[in-house]
């Protein structure tokens, strides 16, 4: 079964196409990574799937059409940047806590089964030593993991990662991958992931999807990465970077 | 001098205690969203709406918790739908509708017939004049007002953290967001004759700040809030009655100094 289909998709702000007639479909329990320039509109593409963008052509998760937001698919999201202000009182047990349901619940004191379920979703990502530090006072690496457990908090069906891993370390970063990697695999979630890493597109996602505007190819890494493609999309250096990659695995 | 039992006796002290330890929760429990959105500025506008609201009430014979308050929604709904249906920045919306409110005030005030001393009344706030229906109106919003706050509180917060992540996860963020404004403008509505048109911003801003000076989680924040907003809301009106000010700035002016003491601690992390 199909996790998402997209249809013909465009965004178009003053009369200028950000993303055109993109159309792709992506297999339950898949990790498929979105790559492309930048400005290539990646993030439109995957904002413009969530609905936090205006868009045309049609979409679906799991078979039934996703319009406005009614659905009631599960998703989990993970933006790009996550604006807010570093002074903001806020733990990360309560971040995380924010999410568990019910939604009309008392908020400053939680049963022991809420803090048990925080817990164990702190511990999934490897941060349950940060249960009461300040959301303020986490490293980029950090802050990213608590986001995640924030978003598979209600077991959401499919996960959105947008450059997840930017501006966190190297060993950071594969800490995070390897994360991302066991929850598709333990979880069967389906991930949707932008990266300008073509490494971390070889090593974890099982299709491709390159766009600059418009879809440029799609498939596996290996078969659908061509030369040609990675030149035409990035120029002639990284071409030669990807063909060293390549040499080295 | 009297004493402060002799005071306590009087029942317009009494009254006037009630209505700041009200507000003094209230104001600032509010104040929390007001300061962690940073909506101060859309705070102060709604307060002046409600002042244009009253000038109309008073030209068109409406009462004046009924006009200011229709006016202050109106015009918190007006500021929430223009910053979403154009590019410009909220604080620019705001301060287009800061700047229709007060001149439609002012122009109404004119075209009243002789000296209203009851407008006059709003701008600066007379706690000591505080009769009982004002009691049970500040008393029946403040239990509106906790009840939609502490049981919609989640997904409040959670569109106060990020609203596109907010919205991926199923909330209503526009509902939520005009609920917020919504009960903002009643608070800041019920509040006006305790401290008037110009410092109810300062309850609903100066504690909120000042426990977010010093907090290390969201828990912190609101009971600290509404912790400062009660004493100075006691000792405001007490220091105002001993020292015979006016009581509205003397609550503001405490406020303020419990600001300055909390910004001598740096915050718990």
């Amino acid at each position: 079964m199909n996790a998402l289909s997209v249809e013909n998709l465009c965004v178009k702000v003053n009369s200028r196409h950000l993303v055109e007639n993109i159309t792709f479909s992506v297999e339950e329990g898949r990790i498929i990574a979105i790559i492309g320039p930048n400005g290539a509109g990646k993030t439109t593409l995957v904002k413009a799937i969530l609905g936090l963008v205006p868009s045309t052509g049609s979409i679906s998760m799991f078979g039934i059409p996703f319009i406005n937001k009614n659905s009631h698919i599960r998703i989990g999201y993970v933006p790009q940047r996550i604006e807010f202000d570093r002074t903001f009182p806020l733990t990360v047990s309560e971040l995380v806590g924010f999410t568990v349901p019910p939604m009309l619940s008392f908020p400053f004191f939680k049963s022991r089964q809420e803090k048990e379920y925080i817990e164990s979703l702190l511990e999934t990502v490897g941060v349950q030593d940060l249960a009461d530090r300040s959301i303020g006072t986490l490293s980029g690496g950090e802050l990213q993991r608590v986001i995640i457990a924030k978003a598979i908090v209600n077991n959401p069906k499919i996960l959105f990662l947008d450059e997840p891993a930017s501006g966190v370390d190297i060993e950071g970063q594969e800490r995070f991958y390897d994360l991302i990697s066991r929850l598709n695999k333990e979880k069967g979630l389906t991930i949707i992931l932008i990266s300008h890493d073509l490494n971390v597109v070889y090593r974890f996602a099982d299709n491709v999807l390159c766009m600059n505007r418009k879809l440029i190819c799609s498939g596996k890494p290996e078969e659908a990465l061509t030369d040609e493609v990675i030149k035409s999309v990035y120029g002639e250096m990284m071409g030669a970077y990807i063909h060293s990659c390549h040499e080295h695995d | 001098m009297n004493t402060i039992s002799e005071f306590i006796s009087y029942p317009f002290i009494q009254r006037a205690l009630l209505a700041s330890i009200m507000v003094g929760i209230l104001c600032p429990f509010v104040g929390g969203f007001v300061v962690l959105r940073k909506m101060s500025f859309f705070s102060n506008a709604i307060s002046h709406s409600a002042f244009a609201g009253i000038a109309l009430g008073a030209l068109l014979g409406i009462d004046f918790s009924v006009s200011s308050l229709a006016l202050a929604v109106l015009i918190a709904f007006f500021i929430a739908y223009i910053s979403e249906k154009t590019t410009l920045s909220p604080d620019t919306v705001i301060g287009i509708a800061f700047s229709a409110v007060i001149a439609s005030g002012m122009l109404v005030m004119g075209m009243l017939k002789g000296y209203r001393t009851d407008l006059f009344a709003f701008l600066f706030g007379d706690i000591l004049a505080v009769s009982r229906t004002d009691l049970l109106l500040i008393f029946i919003t403040g239990v509106l007002t906790f009840a939609i706050i502490l049981s919609f509180f989640k997904p409040l917060m959670q569109i106060t953290f990020n609203r596109d992540i907010a919205r991926v996860e199923g909330i209503n963020v526009r509902f939520f967001e005009y609920l917020l404004f919504l009960v903002i403008a009643l608070v800041v509505t019920v509040s006006l004759k305790i401290v008037g048109i110009i410092l109810v911003t300062s309850l609903l801003i100066v504690p909120a700040a000042a426990a977010k000076n010093i907090a290390s989680s969201m828990g912190r924040l609101f009971s600290l809030s509404c912790i400062f907003g009660i004493t100075s809301g006691i000792v405001g009106l007490m220091g105002s009655v001993y020292l015979n000010t006016a009581s509205g700035p003397t609550i503001v002016l405490v406020s303020i100094g419990i600001f300055f003491l909390t910004m001598l601690k740096p915050a718990y992390r």
